[in-house]
């Protein structure tokens, strides 16, 4: 390397591709497929973005990743839950129970306020938030109030076309028969735009569909 | 030798108004017009105590006059005590404006005189009240040197006494009829009184004189009824203008809070809940919030922080003219503690958070989730109140009292659903069931209302939770999220 090279790179002038530094610290999703898209899993810290639809397995991607967020001795929000929480599920899944918090605020408004107030608080590890309306600056400001308390903020939306935030990772989920399809919509320091298919047949082998062939499934309609 | 002082008040309903923005003359009058109580203003005007109202109108126009409030007095005299409590541990009342304390056990404490009068000069200074004191080996000498303004210091037994001889008459406690009968005897000090034989006394005056006499010379026993610490906290304070924004109450109220955390710090204590009450001056009945902290606080801001946070959701229909804060019980500090090496950016403690998030949202808005030991869903999770482990935990430590039986960790359910729907929905659209069927009966086999739960997907791949009743009608009770 020349030595004009050397001195430029030392001045901090000249920007290389090869050592970048990764935007954030990882924490594994407990996915391997993932992990290898994401550079490591998913952000400790910041905003994540998971757009999808209820049901299909948006909580079970997260399970993994939400238990070592919590090893640590801090508490798990859930703000605004769809509906009532069960206790055996997230108890089998290795959630610590005694620092888990639940909150129901009444608008929009409170539910910012509330998970600001958390995030911040630098008490908690991790806080979801199901279907908030958010703005740029208000998202912004979410963000900030992560990194301050390290903690993550998990958003979940249904989907739809939004305006890009200030996020770490926004994630498209779509429903598979053996798992999940996770499109990358964002990633700070990465690519966008990647698709990966995860299979929940080695964690929820009761929650995936036989092979096709083998579908002897019966089918049930309201009577 | 005992040794008693004597610390007269004479003006404390002037002085707690809070410091008025110019020199204004304020007098506080009684029922009968006469003025009682005068700050220092209106006494370089030229008002003296015990001019009557309309002399003191014609000598100054801008006179501000206050009501006597006997209530008002006692409290404040009290209050008083109570703070002189910390550095005297013989205190008792005389009301309205007095207060006895008995040095001779203190003054070993405070090595001499000279020591507890440092001391006791910083604290009153701190309240801020006017006040007048004397000396006395009895507390009724005390109390006639201190009326005349003497502010004698002194432990010297003979001067004290010289002093006592040389007071006239009218600073002593005798009725005004008696001071009359004894002046035209020639008796004007006291000195020539006590130097009378009782006897002779006995025999000319009414028993009460002599029993004076016997107590103002330390002949006779007299009994003191000595104050106790009271057990909370619970100040009022009228303010200045009524107040109809909540945002101006905080500085009030930041003042009464400074009042609370001095109390809880001299006790080394904590509160876990405080009554702030809203008076009004129509007689609408109080607002009373209660704000509490779920780990216990004695720090003011602190409980500023979750006072204003319920004071700013409330709507006040009419301007506030007084404010009241009461805490009942203090409970011992305990030290918190945390991990040395464990570099966590945390500026609250989970209760606090809990507390904080109380405050806004509302009591019901927070809570937790206990697994019991339930086979029906909707019976196995329960909600409880915000981190109750910790606070029973933290309840318990305070209670000293172990005991509570072990609970059997409850071993969760295989398969069950993230989301429980509060009601079930009837099953509306095809889906295709990939395990089942999971029998579950209510207690006491009430085998009518027995379900058969599967697992179901549905077209769009969400994971339902449905069941079948025995009438073969399908329902969806929870979501695989």
């Amino acid at each position: 390397m020349s030595a004009i090279i050397a001195q430029l790179t030392r001045r901090q002038l000249l920007w290389q591709g090869n050592n970048q530094q990764a935007a954030y610290q990882a924490l594994s999703s407990g996915f391997a497929e993932l992990d290898a898209r994401l550079g490591g899993g998913f952000p400790a810290t910041g905003l994540i973005e998971l757009q999808t639809d209820a049901g299909i397995g948006e909580l079970r991607v997260m399970l993994p990743y939400l238990k070592q967020q919590q090893a640590s001795g801090r508490l798990l929000v859930l703000i605004a839950p769809p509906a009532e929480p069960c206790a055996d599920m997230l108890a089998a899944a290795g959630i610590n129970l005694d620092a888990l918090l639940i909150i129901s605020p009444a608008n929009n408004n409170a539910m910012l306020w509330a998970a600001e107030q958390c995030l911040h608080s630098g008490c908690c590890a991790s806080v979801l938030l199901w279907q908030p309306q958010l703005s740029l600056a208000q998202a912004r400001r979410l963000q900030l109030a992560a990194e301050q308390g390290a903690a993550s903020l998990i958003v979940l939306r249904k989907p739809a076309q939004y305006l890009s935030l200030p996020v770490n990772l926004s994630l498209a989920l779509t429903a598979k028969a053996q798992g999940l399809s996770v499109k990358v919509l964002k990633r700070k320091g990465g690519w966008a735009g990647e698709v990966v298919n995860i299979s929940m047949q080695q964690h929820w082998p009761a929650l995936c569909l036989a092979d096709s062939s083998a579908a002897t499934a019966l089918t049930a309609v309201a009577g | 030798m005992a040794l008693y002082l004597y610390l007269q008040l004479p003006s404390l309903l002037v002085d707690c108004v809070s410091p008025l923005p110019a020199k204004v003359p304020l007098a506080v009058a009684d029922a009968q017009h006469r003025l009682v109580q005068l700050n220092a203003e209106a006494a370089a005007r030229g008002i003296t105590l015990g001019m009557s109202l309309g002399t003191a109108a014609a000598l100054c126009a801008d006179l501000q006059l206050l009501p006597y409030q006997t209530e008002r007095q006692q409290q404040l005299l009290q209050s008083v005590a109570q703070q002189l409590y910390q550095l005297t541990a013989d205190i008792a009342l005389d009301p309205p404006d007095g207060l006895y304390l008995r040095l001779c056990a203190m003054l070993r404490l405070y090595r001499g005189l000279n020591g507890y009068w440092q001391v006791l000069y910083k604290a009153l200074q701190a309240l801020g009240y006017r006040y007048q004191f004397s000396c006395g080996t009895t507390p009724l000498a005390a109390k006639c040197l201190a009326r005349q303004q003497l502010n004698l210091l002194s432990a010297d037994s003979t001067g004290l006494s010289a002093a006592l001889k040389r007071s006239p008459l009218v600073a002593s406690e005798l009725s005004l009829p008696l001071q009359q009968q004894l002046k035209r005897l020639g008796i004007n000090t006291l000195g020539q009184l006590l130097a009378l034989a009782p006897a002779e006394l006995s025999r000319r005056f009414e028993p009460e004189l002599l029993s004076y006499l016997g107590r103002l010379n330390g002949d006779f026993y007299h009994a003191l009824n000595y104050i106790q610490p009271a057990p909370g906290f619970s100040r009022y304070i009228e303010l200045l203008y009524d107040i109809a924004d909540t945002r101006v109450l905080t500085a009030p109220l930041s003042s009464l809070l400074q009042q609370l955390s001095m109390q809880l710090k001299q006790r080394d204590a904590l509160c876990y809940q405080l009554q702030l009450s809203l008076h009004f001056r129509s007689g609408r009945p109080a607002i009373v919030l209660a704000v509490g902290s779920a780990q216990g606080e004695y720090l003011p801001e602190r409980w500023l922080m979750l006072c204003q946070l319920q004071l700013c959701r409330l709507k006040l229909a009419e301007p506030v003219s007084g404010l009241e804060l009461n805490c009942d019980d203090f409970k011992p500090r305990q030290a918190q503690t945390a991990a040395l090496f464990d570099n966590s950016v945390a500026t609250l403690s989970p209760l606090q958070l809990v507390s904080l998030l109380e405050a806004r949202l509302g009591r019901g808005a927070i809570s937790s989730l206990s697994l019991q030991n339930q086979h029906l869903p909707e019976l196995a999770s329960r909600r409880q109140p915000p981190l109750w482990t910790q606070q029973s935990q933290h309840q318990k430590q305070q209670n000293q009292s172990g005991g509570g039986a072990a609970l059997k960790p409850v071993i969760p359910l295989a398969l069950r659903p993230a989301f429980i729907l509060p009601s079930p929905r009837p099953l509306t659209e095809p889906v295709e069931i990939t395990s089942g069927p999971e029998r579950l009966c209510p207690n006491g086999w009430q085998l009518a209302a027995q379900r058969d739960y599967f697992i179901g997907r549905n077209r769009k791949g969400q994971w339902l939770w449905l069941y079948r009743t025995v009438s073969q009608q399908w329902f969806v009770h929870g979501l695989f999220s």
